[in-house]
């Protein structure tokens, strides 16, 4: 990466990788780039080294080897410098449930150093902003879920940061408060002139929501790009055909088909990669039948990001998933995703 | 790093002031050792047995009765079960993502530090205080009380406070250094327990100096609970040699190296908790 690259990025890392232990590498080396300004989402599933990565570009978390710059400074050298610029929110919850809305931000601002004449006036207004005002005096361990999550996004707007991470922002949120929280991360990213760089595993946000993504998956970038590029990178449509008893001639008889790009094998179907899928699949059809194969489901799909990660990891987004709570959310992220159709 | 100091001070002791039960119970114990184990442990009654006269006096090396003794040495008891809770508190900041949220802050790790360390000295303080006058008071009533035998000057009270708040200190940084470098409350208070006991009951807090075995004599006396409290029996029973080999000032300077070495010790260990993870 140039050096030129690295001072126009609002986030530049390099290389970067995490090893625990000596043997657990959580981050195989990682470079990518954030622009002022851009949106960018880290998409992968739990375990693919997300927070491992944004652990270190906050100075939460020393890397093994490589570089990270953020606004300009470097993490390794001034991460007290970095931590002056940028605004964190966690997955987890970390408000003091004993202290009231306000007390926390008035906390946190306090501990950014916001000029204390400010303080007041930006935490009554992002307390309003957030629509927690009303429960601005009450401790926070009596707060809802969403209220819980939109005092954690006010915490990491406090210090007006150039930079903020969210790490998993809406996990557990129903439809509507992820959506409410999104609508909150967006404007004020335009009024603060911010660079978001959030992790989410949730596929539908990552589409919609961020200028830019990158695939990560086992500690790598698998992918990065505009959602629409990525989307463009698979080819066109995706038709998969399942035939009643699995048939090893199949693939070669639908590789003839016309208009279709390629064909690949997927748990006893096939997956055929075409443009204009509508307009193919009756021809498809016709091509089994004429072969005398039987044909249980065939099923045509835009491309999706489900469908994008599945191309760079060679695995279903909601596969890869074990059976833990937070798993279960990105099931529903991805079956929701999947209900709603591409966009 | 004033403000950031006081921001996070401000924030423990209004945590402390929201969980009156905690209060309550601080309050409780060493009220109840003074209302019940400082009355039934009635050592004056042995005079009445064929004791010589000023014998008791002798083994309490200068106080006038063991409630009196007794009393003193609760403020080094007070000094530790409550400081208890400040480590207590680090654990569970880590459990619940807020010492994750503090130290992603450009808070300094002096600032964190030394905001729990106030607020966790803040209160055996009082309290050690409060034990005192209530150890007085309960004379009035017809209970035994705390009799002050000597004429108690502004240095004297400099010195009983400097002793109160270097112990205080030191116990404070003791539970800090352990609950930085704990991640688990059933570790925490397992090894708090281990060192409680052992700690009360190596110094001169509870016996009287005079029954006590020569060996456990020599470990009471490097005792920073002992320090402490001879600093006090010193100043309110005028108690000087034959009983005490050194002014006030040198046990004084006993205990701050305690508190200075504890300190550092649990600076070190609270910023290796805070810096980055490797």
């Amino acid at each position: 990466m140039s050096t030129g690259e690295a001072a126009a990025g609002a986030i530049v890392a390099d290389q970067l990788v995490k090893t625990f232990n000596g043997s657990v590498h959580a981050v195989r080396g990682v470079s990518f780039a954030v622009r002022p300004g851009e949106v960018y989402g880290f998409l992968g599933p739990n375990g693919a080294g997300k927070t491992t990565t944004v652990s270190m570009l906050t100075a939460g978390l020393e890397a093994t080897s490589g570089r990270a710059i953020v606004d300009g400074l470097d993490v390794r050298s001034d991460p007290t410098g970095v931590k002056r610029r940028i605004g964190i929110v966690f997955q987890e919850s970390t408000a003091d449930g004993d202290l009231t809305g306000r007390e926390n931000l008035e906390l946190a601002a306090a501990l950014y150093r916001v000029p204390r004449a400010e303080v007041s006036s930006r935490v009554d207004g992002l307390l309003e902003r957030m629509q927690i005002g009303d429960a601005a005096d009450r401790l926070t361990k009596t707060y809802s879920g969403g209220m819980r999550r939109r005092l954690e996004l006010a915490a990491g707007i406090v210090p007006s940061p150039r930079v903020l991470f969210l790490d998993e922002p809406t996990l557990g949120l129903d439809p509507q408060g992820r959506a409410g929280f999104w609508k909150y991360v967006l404007e004020l990213r335009h009024e603060h002139e911010m660079t978001v760089l959030v992790t989410t595993h949730y596929l539908d946000e990552a589409d919609g929501m961020c200028d830019r993504i990158a695939i990560i998956d086992h500690g790598l970038i698998v992918a990065s790009g505009t959602p629409s590029e990525l989307k463009d990178r698979l080819g066109g449509d995706i038709v998969t055909v399942r035939p009643i008893v699995p048939n090893q001639f199949l693939g070669q008889v639908l590789e003839k088909v016309p208009g279709v790009v390629s064909v690949g094998p997927q748990d006893g179907a096939y997956r055929l990669k075409c443009s204009n899928g509508e307009t193919l699949v009756p021809a498809i059809v016709a091509a089994c039948v004429g072969a005398g194969v039987g044909l249980q489901a065939v099923s045509l799909k835009r491309p999706s990001l489900d469908e994008v990660f599945l191309e760079f990891t060679g695995r279903e987004f909601r596969e890869d998933e074990g059976p833990t709570a937070t798993d279960r959310a990105v099931r529903v992220g991805s079956v929701r995703n999947r209900i709603g159709g591409s966009r | 790093m004033i403000r950031e100091t006081a921001a996070l001070t401000r924030r423990e002791l209004l945590r402390l002031a929201r969980n009156p039960q905690a209060i309550v119970t601080s309050l409780l114990l060493p009220i109840l050792y003074l209302l019940l184990f400082g009355q039934g442990f009635n050592l004056g009654s042995l005079a009445g047995h064929g004791l010589p006269p000023g014998a008791l006096t002798a083994l309490l090396i200068g106080a006038p009765s063991y409630f009196s003794y007794f009393a003193a040495g609760m403020v080094g008891f007070v000094a530790v079960t409550a400081t208890l809770f400040i480590g207590a508190n680090v654990i569970f900041d880590k459990l619940f993502g807020i010492l994750k949220r503090i130290s992603s802050t450009p808070a300094s790790t002096a600032s964190i530090f030394g905001a729990r360390l106030i607020a966790g000295s803040i209160q055996p303080i009082g309290l050690a205080f409060l034990v005192l006058g209530l150890a007085v008071g309960l004379g009035s009533l017809g209970l035994s009380g705390l009799q002050v035998t000597a004429t108690l000057g502004p240095i004297g009270a400099l010195e009983i406070f400097l002793a109160v708040v270097i112990l205080s200190v030191m116990f404070a940084s003791l539970f800090l250094a352990i609950g930085f470098s704990i991640e688990q409350p059933q570790t925490y208070f397992a090894i708090v327990n281990a060192i409680n006991l052992p700690v009360l009951l190596t110094s001169a807090a509870l016996y009287p100096w005079g029954t006590m075995p020569h060996w456990l004599q020599s470990v009471a006396s490097y005792n920073p609970v002992t320090l402490a409290v001879e600093v006090i029996r010193l100043n309110l029973f005028a108690a000087a040699p034959p009983y005490y080999a050194y002014p006030a000032w040198v046990y004084l300077l006993g205990l701050l190296g305690w508190a200075v070495a504890m300190n550092l010790i649990a600076t070190v260990l609270a910023r290796r908790a805070l810096g980055p993870r490797h």
